[in-house]
């Protein structure tokens, strides 16, 4: 493509050149510039040269019409000039069927090469159009922050490094540390691959009382000071305002209250010794266990004083009876759960001890 | 400019206390950015970069601060495990209590879940003592749990406030000493169970996202806090998406701070690893090497021991590129 440039521009200073008509087959090339050098009389010389895009001119033919035309001027006193010229010319005429085939090619396909100028050039403005159009569509894309603003949840004017733009950060190294350097104009911080920059808090201390004082006036709370099931009945002395009423399947309702405040405080506060249900539970057990050592002390005891005497007479007066108490030992001993009752324990002592009984005097 | 690359922090708590007097290593192993503190330490201790040091306890102990939000899945559960355990890092005693009483996920993301027999019903009840209900984290020694109930009991109505309070005094009283930190995990929403959790509480830490549903909560619970007489309370933002910052998609941090009108505890990116961690039952903060959420929740952790707040925020940038393809406008 240059070197077609190149030559076409060199023919066109040889011989005259009109627009590239791409349609055109033949052409006529006057050398307008070369008519200029001439004396008056060169005019009379013209190289015609019949291009056609489907036949190479063939040089000899060419040369002869030069050397035609020089033979004619030699006896002129600007012959030198002619021959120089008519030289030039024979040297380049063999560039011309070339060129001459070229600018057929070029004339055809000129067409197809502006074409494809035109389209790279409207290619790059398309793209050049569109990432601009991209960039500014950012801020019309919905669901970003330009939304909140829209809504009135953030204040545009108010906006942290955004608004005021990053271009420019006008501080002193926030960290005084002189490990992480930071450029004086360029702020930036590479750590684990990215690439970051510094924005400085700009919350003031007057701000923060503002927010503070907006809370006070939009939250009006009191601590509640007791908490009621729901269906609970409000006491008359107690400010409506400072009970939180608690769902019945909420974690913190209960169906009865066994624990004493007291009594928790007491337990949350133990450091040392046993905690105090555990404490509770075993002495219980233990009061169980000697109650039930107690009274099986007291059976035994009972049946001695009392019983003996019936039951010798008893042996000696109705031994058929005896021997139907002996038939029934398990049912006697299933009875003597309950230590009051005499009958019960006095039949098990029959059943289960009554050779004891016999040999005491 | 300077290329930060984090790397592996020490688990060593003692590798802190060895550091005295506080003289920092000529070159710093790992490089974050911290804002400086308001008093005026020595030059060296300033300049140094601040994990080289153990940072100063301000403030009255215990330090009782309420973890809340108002709105539910913001974050109050991680951020609580992973400043806990961050502080025990550091050397500090810290005692956690879960107060969601019927949702109980804190001994899930310390992977505690197994261990927890006794809670504060049992202990009101008298079934057991204050101090086999806490459960101490064998990882590390100086972190104890307190969860408020199983899910199935119920505490009794009328002095879950009143619970809480006891158990804060009687922790101040224990034998083994006070604990230093005492982070109340605080339920979700405004009723009973937030009231409960806020009653002992000195301060507050509000968890928030940059979306405006969880900004309108947590501008609530903030007004409840300073109604209940809790005026220090700070914020860290949490699930921030730099990239949709960038893309005018996502409030940035800067933003959420003029909506609220509170001082910035931390800026926690948006992390994957946070779900993992919670499968594993390990905190982020204990991840090596750190993500930087992880980094983030440890500076978070910091600035709590201090009692300071974050004097600038990072947003990411693009990198230029310079390209045959950059006049196309990329």
């Amino acid at each position: 493509m240059i070197g077609f440039r190149l030559l076409k521009a060199v023919s066109d200073s040889v011989s005259s050149a009109e627009g590239a008509a791409a349609d055109s087959q033949d052409e006529e090339v006057v050398t307008s510039d070369s008519a200029d050098d001439f004396p008056a009389d060169s005019q009379d010389e013209k190289v015609v040269v019949t291009s056609d895009s489907a036949n190479d001119f063939p040089a000899d033919s060419e040369d002869e019409k030069v050397v035609a035309t020089i033979d004619s001027a030699n006896d002129s006193p600007d012959s030198k000039t002619l021959v120089v010229v008519a030289k030039l010319q024979a040297a380049i005429s063999p560039l011309s069927p070339f060129v001459s085939s070229m600018k057929t090619y070029a004339g055809c396909n000129s067409k197809a090469i502006w074409l494809s100028t035109a389209t790279a050039i409207f290619l790059f403005v398309a793209v050049r159009v569109y990432v601009g159009m991209t960039q500014k569509s950012k801020h019309n894309r919905p669901g970003t922050v330009a939304d909140l603003v829209r809504r009135g949840q953030l204040r545009s004017d108010r906006r942290g490094m955004y608004a005021q733009g990053i271009s420019s950060l006008k501080y002193e190294d926030p960290f005084n540390n002189p490990y992480v350097k930071l450029g004086k104009s360029n702020s930036t911080v590479e750590m684990c691959g990215k690439v970051y920059k510094l924005s400085p808090v700009t919350l003031t201390k007057e701000e923060q009382a503002t927010h503070q004082r907006r809370r006070s006036r939009a939250y009006q709370w009191k601590r509640p000071t007791m908490f009621l099931k729901e269906g609970d009945s409000i006491p008359p002395d107690v400010d409506p305002e400072s009970v939180r009423w608690i769902p019945a399947n909420h974690p913190f309702a209960t169906t009865s209250s066994d624990i004493d405040e007291s009594l928790a405080q007491t337990n949350v506060y133990q450091k040392h010794g046993v905690p105090f249900r555990i404490q509770a539970e075993h002495e219980a057990l233990q009061r169980k266990l000697e109650g039930l050592q107690q009274d099986q002390k007291l059976n035994k005891f009972f049946i001695d004083s009392d019983n003996a005497k019936a039951y010798e007479r008893s042996l000696k007066l109705h031994p058929k009876s005896n021997e139907a108490m002996d038939q029934n030992p398990s049912a006697n001993q299933d009875g003597n759960s309950s230590p009051s009752s005499s009958n019960s324990s006095s039949s098990s002592f029959n059943s289960t001890a009554p050779s004891d009984e016999l040999q005491k005097p | 400019m300077l290329s930060l690359k984090p790397l592996p922090l020490s688990h060593n708590p003692s590798f802190l206390h060895s550091l005295t007097p506080f003289t920092p290593p000529p070159f710093p192993r790992t490089q974050t950015l911290k804002p400086s503190k308001h008093a005026s330490p020595p030059s060296a201790i300033q300049s140094a970069l601040q994990w080289n040091r153990k940072p100063e306890l301000a403030g009255e102990t215990p330090r009782v601060v309420v973890i809340t939000s108002g709105k539910g899945g913001v974050g109050k559960t991680t951020t609580t495990a992973n400043i806990g355990i961050s502080l025990a890092r550091l050397g500090f005693s810290v005692v956690a209590v879960d107060c969601d009483v019927g949702l109980r996920n804190l001994d899930l993301l310390l992977g505690l879940e197994n261990r927890v027999n006794y809670t504060l019903v049992e202990v009101l009840n008298g079934d057991c003592r204050l101090d086999q209900a806490l459960v101490r984290d064998k990882r590390w020694s100086n972190f104890e749990l307190l969860c408020i109930s199983k899910p199935r009991s119920k505490l009794p109505l009328g002095f879950g406030g009143k619970a809480l309070v006891w158990l804060v005094d009687s922790l101040k009283q224990r034998p083994e000493g006070c604990p230093q930190f005492i982070l109340i995990d605080c339920p979700a929403g405004i009723d009973a169970g937030f009231i409960t959790a806020i009653t002992p509480a000195n301060e507050a830490v509000l968890v928030t996202t940059p979306d405006i549903t969880s900004l309108r909560d947590a501008d609530r619970v903030t007004g409840l806090l300073e109604c209940d007489g809790i005026r220090d309370i700070k914020m860290i933002v949490n699930r921030v998406r730099t990239d949709m910052i960038k893309g005018e998609d996502m409030m940035s941090v800067l933003d959420v701070q003029e909506m609220l009108g509170l001082a910035l505890l931390g800026a926690i990116p948006e992390d994957s690893e946070v779900i993992r961690s919670t499968n594993r039952g390990y905190p982020l903060v204990l991840n090596k090497p750190p993500t930087l959420a992880g980094l983030a929740f440890e500076q978070a952790a910091w600035r709590l021991v201090e009692q300071d707040s974050m004097q600038a925020v990072l947003v990411e940038e693009e990198p230029k590129r310079r390209g045959l393809f950059s006049f196309f406008g990329g």
